[in-house]
């Protein structure tokens, strides 16, 4: 197969002009003819084996952070749905009857759900303050997720959860994703959202499914924005 | 990025119109130009399969206390930064080495000869060397300090010619000066040269970049010549389809600069152009 | 006319593509032969100009003949050739370090000529080193006609040094090994081949036009221990003798340089006052084969003092010879002053200890020779096999070690360098394959640099950094000024980490108030060798690579570590 100098380059892992050196002083089996190169593979391969040197062609880079679009808010909280109205008196009624009305999961996994929620509460509470709560497992479901969700739940009365504010909580956001890199960056742009105290305002409003998308489609706008 | 031009001064009133020249080509290709003002008539070039000793004539070295003032004085006043190459390696006490991975090299038509020497049709046998040697165009100055403006590439289908084809829309593209092309028509047609650069996929750059495309039809190329214009930067190889490559340049090459008085951007064999 | 043009680059055939050695080796026979040549005519040259100047000996003014010779020779050097002054073998082993062996086809054959007028005339000094010049120049130009890569055209050069010394001794080993000790630097299977093959052929090529003969021919010597017990002493006095001469060599060098005259006239006062030593002591002139040959015979009748007054006086005249210009090497000086200097000290063994019968004289002279030459050139291997060679006296060969041995670590130790290196060490030019010196200095900034850095403006806001910091993978971050684009300084993650959970300082601090400034910056064509000083100076593992005042790239010492690695694997297994 006929490879050119900057492939040869590259599967080096080297820059051309070291390679151009070594041709000129005879260290690595290519022949220079007037303008062009000629290069040999495998004399090539059998070279770099001599020497130690790594030789492989560099793989595509497809590191599954850029082949997926990274998810964003909006399909997850579709996904997920909004809860009006939410019955519970605690913490945890309020929790069993928020994973009950989950939609996709199965009812063992629901099971499961409530007792990771549980777990996660018992070490730190979610309440992150100004009223809202972002329960979530610690480490993501047993079973596989194809595609996070976030549960909507605004609740029927305000609930001591135990926030970091001390305040009384009227709204969780359920978060589950499939590894916890997605996690990570679905709570790092909620809390962009969250941190907008109009937002919260907002929220308390109870608003309809249609203004709160439409609200956060705005938040990922200006997201999008500074990212690029 | 970082891409140079190699000008040795000569302290007189002809190096100072070389050195004119070279901040004009430097400026329109963008390239900062680097001087050695020499300390000795003898330096040394090794190139990647030759060494060439260079033995300048006397007059590089006149009066050597003014050379820097004036060389300074020169660049500034065309708003270019004075970069001095200052030898790092000497083969002997009095035989420095200069480094060769420059893009470009400007030199007079002779470096080792009397100034009174230098006429059309002759260029010295160093810079004759340089030019086989050297991954670089050598800028082959007008005895007298003119601003080109236009190009025009000799192109007869030889390797070397590609070569010349390819810079010629190098500058074109950095420079934005008009660019045409010249080929003289013998024995073959209009259309296998045509052919010859769609076989090289080069008919996109063609319409890009180049004004017109004359084709030469007059018996002998000394009388094609005046076509070309008297204030373009002429491009061109410096061997054709000849087999003999030695002292001489090829057949056109010889007659061409023996013509015409413009400046000569000359590609060797070692030269590989991007475009 | 393909086919025409492919010939050209041999390098290309198919044959010899996968493995080049049989190409070298076809190289190496034409490169053996030819400066085999070259040697054979430098010789033929001596020896007519010995016959026409014999009868001139007796007038008066005979002590201007090296003065003549001198100034010519350096005339023709300096105006004909156009050469410029070089002391041709440390010009060839600085081309074979930095430039993969490239030499001027004008070498070939210009120092032939002036060292033929310098010796000639009468001048002390050899034609060694010339016809080395000459056969490495050959061996070059050989390779640049084939369009050889360096590495090849590294072993044709020494080919062409193997051939020239097998040449002129008659000696193909010691041509062989000298041009590997001395020239090349290191043994290695693809350089052994081509070179012993051109010393044979420089060999058969002397053979042939001149006869097989070697040069000293010598009696048995019968060795007892205590002869070899004395050996040591002689070390000694051969250590001294070679570091007399380095140290002469090198002053008058100096004193020449300050004498505010042309270079001709130089080479001709220093040719004067050898031919007026001459006067007195003619074994002093010449390269001085005769005298060799008298005292390994040991028909040198003279007494100690004498004897001991010409080995001072050849040492001077060498130095008068060489240091002032002229042209030529030390090999046949040292052969002389060696085998002078063990007359020496035979003959003052004789005096302190008459009573023990030592081995005749003849034998201190070859072992004095020995010495000499391990200890000028620091090269101990060559002098053994040249010493056995040229005098086919292998039953001295344990007496030869000894005193080989002993006069190099002396020498090493007072001289740490050779003379042929000296001059390359001081300036740090003597580049040794696989040693760091030579690894730096192929390896080029241009190949380190890393480009993912992302660069921002002294305008910016903290606030804005941020965002950039969270998209970047580097700790360093170039600040270009906005309009100009020139680089300013640097800003260091480590600098802003106090103030990164700071709000109150994101929208009021500006990048240029925290930037870097009094940075210390790398240029692209600087040597890696001075760029690691710099760093290892401010105690830095980055630096910026700045051209025209724009910041390029980041050149690290991690990048450095694995580039320099591979490097070396490259060239030494």
């Amino acid at each position: 197969m006929k490879m050119t100098i900057h492939e040869v380059a590259q599967c080096l892992n080297l820059h051309v002009s070291t390679i151009e050196r070594w041709i000129r002083q005879g260290r690595i089996p290519i022949q220079k003819t007037g303008n062009g190169y000629l290069v040999n593979e495998s004399a090539l391969k059998k070279w770099a084996k001599m020497y130690r040197l790594p030789f492989s062609m560099p793989e595509k880079v497809k590191s599954r952070e850029y082949e997926e679009k990274p998810e964003n808010l909006l399909s997850a909280m579709n996904r997920g749905g909004v809860l009006h109205d939410l019955k519970g008196d605690d913490m945890e009624t309020a929790l069993k009857s928020a994973v009950e009305h989950m939609p996709v999961l199965s009812k063992t996994s629901k099971k499961e759900l409530y007792r990771l929620l549980l777990e996660r509460e018992h070490l730190t509470s979610t309440g992150i303050g100004k009223g809202v709560a972002i329960p979530h497992p610690r480490d993501p479901l047993s079973d596989t997720l194809k595609s996070p969700i976030i549960s909507t739940c605004f609740l029927e009365k305000p609930i001591d959860f135990g926030a970091v504010d001390d305040r009384p909580v009227f709204v969780m956001f359920i978060l589950l994703s499939q590894s916890i890199k997605i996690h990570l960056h679905l709570l790092s742009r909620f809390s962009f959202c969250v941190r907008d105290n109009s937002f919260v305002e907002f929220l308390k409003t109870s608003p309809d499914d249609a203004s709160f998308f439409a609200k956060i489609a705005d938040f990922e706008k200006q997201l999008d924005r500074a990212d690029t | 990025m970082n891409h140079q031009l190699l000008h040795i001064f000569r302290n007189s009133p002809l190096g100072r119109e070389t050195l004119l020249q070279s901040i004009y080509f430097s400026k329109q290709a963008k390239v900062s130009p680097v001087i050695y003002i020499p300390k000795s008539t003898k330096f040394l070039m090794y190139f990647e399969n030759d060494v060439v000793q260079i033995d300048l004539d006397d007059s590089y070295l006149m009066s050597p206390d003014t050379a820097l003032e004036h060389a300074t004085e020169l660049l500034e006043q065309a708003g270019v930064e004075p970069r001095f190459l200052d030898p790092k390696h000497y083969t002997a006490s009095t035989l420095p080495d200069i480094h060769t991975n420059f893009d470009y090299m400007s030199c007079p038509r002779s470096i080792s000869d009397l100034s009174s020497k230098i006429g059309l049709g002759y260029i010295g046998p160093r810079v004759r060397r340089i030019v086989k040697s050297a991954q670089f165009p050598v800028l082959i100055t007008s005895p007298v300090y003119k601003e080109w403006e236009s190009i025009a590439v000799f192109f007869g289908g030889s390797v070397n010619a590609f070569n010349a084809l390819k810079l010629g829309f190098r500058i074109c593209r950095i420079s934005g000066m008009p660019l045409d092309v010249f080929t003289l028509i013998e024995n073959n047609s209009q259309e296998s040269y045509e052919k010859l650069i769609t076989d090289e996929d080069l008919e996109k750059e063609m319409s890009r970049y180049v004004n017109n495309w004359h084709f030469l039809k007059n018996k002998t190329l000394e009388e094609n010549l005046y076509d070309v214009p008297h204030n373009a930067l002429v491009v061109l190889g410096a061997y054709g389809h000849h087999l003999f490559k030695t002292f001489v340049f090829g057949n056109k090459m010889e007659k061409i600069q023996s013509t015409i008085s413009n400046n000569l951007l000359i590609v060797g064999p070692n030269y590989t152009a991007a475009i | 006319m393909r086919i025409f043009q492919s010939w050209r680059y041999p390098a290309n055939w198919t044959i010899f593509r996968l493995d080049d050695r049989l190409l070298l080796i076809l190289a190496a026979i034409i490169v053996g032969s030819c400066s085999g040549l070259a040697s054979v005519v430098l010789n033929r040259l001596l020896m007519a100009m010995f016959n026409w100047f014999h009868h001139l000996r007796h007038y008066w003014w005979v002590f201007v003949l090296p003065a003549i010779g001198a100034a010519l020779s350096s005339l023709f050097l300096e105006k004909i050739v156009k050469e410029g002054a070089g002391h041709g073998v440390p010009e060839v082993i600085y081309s074979v370090s930095r430039y993969g062996g490239l030499l001027r086809f004008r070498s070939s054959f210009s120092r032939l000529i002036s060292s033929a007028l310098t010796i000639g005339s009468g001048g002390s000094a050899g034609p060694e080193a010339p016809v080395v010049i000459s056969g490495a120049a050959i061996g070059s130009n050989i390779a640049k006609y084939f369009s050889l890569n360096d590495r090849q055209r590294v072993t044709l050069v020494g080919c062409g040094a193997a051939g020239a010394i097998s040449s002129i001794f008659n000696a193909p080993i010691a041509g062989m090994v000298f041009a590997i000790e001395v020239i090349i630097g290191e043994w290695k299977s693809v350089n052994i081949v081509p070179i012993a093959i051109a010393s044979v052929m420089g060999t058969e090529i002397s053979r042939i036009l001149q006869g097989n003969q070697i040069p000293f021919t010598h009696r048995l010597f019968n060795i007892n221990h205590m002869d070899i017990l004395a050996c040591v002493g002689l070390a000694v006095l051969t250590a001294a003798a070679s570091i007399l001469l380095t140290r002469l060599l090198r002053s008058m060098d100096k004193i020449a340089k300050k004498v505010p005259a042309p270079l001709w006239i130089r080479a001709a006062i220093g040719g004067c006052a050898v031919g007026l030593i001459g006067l007195f002591l003619p074994e002093v002139l010449g390269k001085g084969y005769h005298v060799v040959q008298t005292t390994i015979e040991g028909a040198f009748s003279q007494g100690l003092i004498i004897v001991g007054l010409a080995t001072i006086a050849k040492i001077v005249a060498t130095a008068l010879t060489l240091g002032w210009g002229g042209s030529g090497g030390i090999f046949a000086p040292c052969l002389v002053i060696g085998s002078l200097a063990g007359l020496t000290y035979h003959h003052g063994l004789a005096l302190l200890w008459p009573s023990v019968s030592w081995v005749n004289q003849g034998c201190f002279a070859l072992l004095g020779m020995a010495g000499l030459i391990s200890g000028m050139l620091q090269a101990p291997l060559t002098g053994i096999f040249l010493i056995v060679e040229i005098t086919g006296g292998y039953e001295v060969i344990l007496p030869l070690i000894i005193v080989s041995a002993i006069t190099t670590s002396l020498c090493h130790y007072i001289e740490p360098a050779a003379y042929y290196m000296k001059e390359l060490v001081d300036y740090g030019h003597l580049l040794r394959p696989g040693t760091d010196a030579r690894v730096l200095s192929d390896l080029n900034v241009s190949e380190l640099i890393e480009k993912d850095c992302i660069a921002v403006t002294q305008n910016m806001l903290l606030r804005d950094f941020i965002s950039i910091v969270k998209k970047s993978h580097r700790n360093y971050f170039p600040v270009e000024n906005e309009e100009t684009g020139h680089f300013m300084g640097i800003i260091h993650l480590d600098d802003i980490r106090q103030y990164l959970f700071n709000p109150v300082m994101y929208d009021t601090v500006f990048l240029g108030q925290i930037m870097n400034t009094r940075v210390e910056v790398v240029y692209p064509d600087d040597d890696l060798a001075d760029v690691i000083r710099k760093m290892d100076a401010n105690r830095l593992f980055s630096m910026p690579v700045v051209v025209n005042n724009r910041f390029i790239g980041l050149i690290s010492k991690g990048s450095l570590l694995d580039q320099y690695r591979r490097e070396l694997m490259v060239q030494t297994s």
